[in-house]
């Protein structure tokens, strides 16, 4: 081995631990995120294989032996009444969440994004229906509206909008509306600091030159929030979408998806069949069948719906 | 009135309102909770309560199971937190901050796992607990709930991690420091907000999970605090005092959290999504 210079020292030192380095680099990669990996393979990847096993099976409780029945419980699923019902109740549970949510939530973004003394503190708590537990949301919502001494009733029938008290979950299709809004009051303020933060990004330059230009607010809308929203917009309508079709507890503690069935959603449906009327394998396949078209959605959604440039980085 | 002034109004308006809608539920369920019964159901609301108990406060605390829910509760969230804080971060770090081959793949598919609708997973998972004989357990629930948290969490760390110059962690390598040195000593303190904030989403996730717990746990001394109130709600006669002093009750852990790291929990909510 050859003396090493003064001049060269440095250099090969650096290159050294530069070698190093990139040699565990994969290593090291795969190491950190293998725990991760390890825990979701086990909580969702086996028990989603298991729910294709069960499915094919006659399981009602747990515990109690079965018998493989081929497609069964899908043709029961598929020609049932209730899985139909429930399949369009969720259809319009997503679409009419997602219209009232984007319309508050943008309306909420744009007046916090306005400066003004203590906005900071606003943008925080704005979101607070969110955290706090669904229960919560449920008692506060029974309690406003109540028929009996709710306070919501009590305006609306001193403020002369009603002649008697309204019955919130008294029909279906009210029943449905009123939990509709209630999920929307709870979720809009998160779609809203989303939002909120998307705007934030788009240059304030591009507005007033637009404003040089003589567009009108409608055109700015158009031309400039629209597009530069758009990697937003589209993580919020497929992530969104998914999320508010996974909503169950609201509607299960308010109405239990009743009044006869009007407020039955898939997974009010899924939850029913397996642990209320114990038909474990048909539940089972109720949740592959649904698993199936969220994932025809996500696939069409992704292909049509993508940012021209993808927004991934490197 | 000039231009400037009406928008101020405007403004001014718009937001008590928005506000007003998200906050005086919560205000409502709060002073409610401390109103005499009698003023509770009386026909006329009244927005300051004329009467002041704290017997609904008392009967909760001393002679229904909500201390035991909220033991549970704590107990849960704590250990969700912990796991969910450990993998998430080793996850991220690994993610955001090392090349190796894959590593888009591995991030898409956490990203897909965070939108997979929980409720196709109830079943058989449900089944598994009860072949793990799981079910009934406090720590079926912590097992749940980072799995519903651990995806998201990763994704909330990734603006906190990207922030931090690589050249911070190359100078440290040239001085011989090791990767776990590098770690513990360099990217975690700069990235403690984004940890301070997956934490808390943690927290709140668990605290507030309901449709796992309602199917896990049996037995009234397992219960968590929204399956324990949402079985109050579920009787029959509703004593609305006490069941608005548990819901006051269980919101102020939230609120206590929410005061003190709201900021960096909105600022990691947000950050993945706009990135």
């Amino acid at each position: 081995m050859r003396e090493i210079t003064h001049d060269e020292a440095p250099v090969r030192r650096r290159s050294n631990w530069r070698a190093e380095w990139f040699r565990t680099e994969t290593l090291m990669g795969y190491a950190f995120v293998l725990p991760l990996m390890l825990w979701l393979a086990g909580t969702i990847l086996y028990p989603l294989i298991a729910s294709v096993d069960l499915s094919l099976q006659n399981i009602k409780i747990i515990g109690s032996p079965g018998e493989y029945v081929g497609l069964e419980n899908y043709q029961r699923a598929l020609e049932s009444p209730d899985f139909r019902d429930a399949l369009k109740n969720s259809g319009v549970w997503v679409v009419a969440n997602a219209v009232i949510q984007t319309v508050l939530a943008f309306g909420a973004a744009v007046i916090l994004k306005q400066r003004f003394k203590g906005n900071g503190i606003a943008r925080i708590w704005i979101i607070l229906s969110w955290v706090v537990p669904t229960v919560v949301v449920v008692i506060i919502w029974r309690w406003l509206l109540s028929a009996s001494g709710g306070v919501v009733n009590y305006l609306l029938v001193n403020l002369g909008l009603a002649d008697k008290p309204v019955g919130f979950f008294s029909t279906g299709n009210m029943a449905f509306f009123t939990v509709i809004m209630i999920n929307s009051w709870r979720w809009f303020p998160f779609n809203a600091v989303i939002l909120l933060a998307g705007l934030q990004r788009i240059p304030e330059e591009l507005y007033e030159a637009a404003s040089v230009d003589g567009a009108t607010t409608l055109k700015k809308l158009r031309y400039i929030t629209l597009p530069s929203l758009q990697p937003v917009l589209f993580v919020m309508g497929l992530i969104g979408t998914l999320l508010s079709f996974n909503v169950f507890d609201v509607i299960w503690l308010l109405t239990a998806g009743g009044p006869s069935g009007a407020t039955t959603t898939l997974p009010v449906l899924i939850y029913e069949t397996a642990f209320k009327r114990y038909r474990l394998s048909q539940a089972a396949a109720m949740s592959v069948i649904t698993g199936v078209i969220l994932l025809v959605f996500a696939a069409i959604f992704i292909r049509f719906m993508s940012p021209a440039a993808d927004a991934e980085e490197d | 009135m000039t231009p400037r002034l009406r928008h101020n109004l405007v403004l001014g308006i718009s937001l008590f309102l928005l506000m007003a809608f998200i906050l005086a539920p919560f205000y409502w369920i709060f002073s409610s909770s401390i109103k005499s019964p009698q003023e509770i159901i009386s026909a006329t609301p009244t927005l300051v309560p004329h009467s002041f108990t704290l017997e609904h406060y008392d009967k909760l605390l001393n002679e229904s199971a909500f201390p035991t829910y909220l033991k549970n509760s704590l107990l849960v969230a704590v250990g969700t937190m912990a796991i969910t804080v450990i993998l998430s971060t080793l996850a991220a770090y690994g993610l955001y901050r090392l090349r190796f081959p894959g590593r888009i793949m591995l991030f898409r598919i956490i990203l897909i796992t965070y939108a997979f609708p929980g409720v196709l997973l109830l079943v058989p998972m449900y089944q598994m607990m009860s072949k793990l004989k799981l079910v009934d357990s406090l720590e079926s629930l912590v097992i749940v709930n980072v799995t519903l948290s651990a995806p998201f969490a990763v994704w909330m760390l990734q603006a906190f991690f990207r922030t931090i110059p690589r050249e911070l962690e190359e100078a440290a390598a040239l001085d011989g420091a090791t990767r776990l040195g590098i770690i513990v000593r360099i990217m975690l303190p700069l990235a403690a907000p984004g940890v301070a904030s997956i934490a808390i989403f943690a927290f709140i996730m668990s605290w507030t999970e309901y449709l796992f717990s309602s199917i896990l746990i049996i037995s009234e001394a397992n219960r968590t605090l929204p399956v324990g109130l949402a079985g109050i709600i579920g009787q029959y006669q509703i004593d609305w005092g006490f069941v608005l002093a548990g819901a006051t009750a269980t919101t102020l852990p939230v609120l206590v959290l929410f005061g003190l790291v709201g900021r960096n929990f909105v600022e990691g909510l947000t950050a993945g999504a706009v990135k």
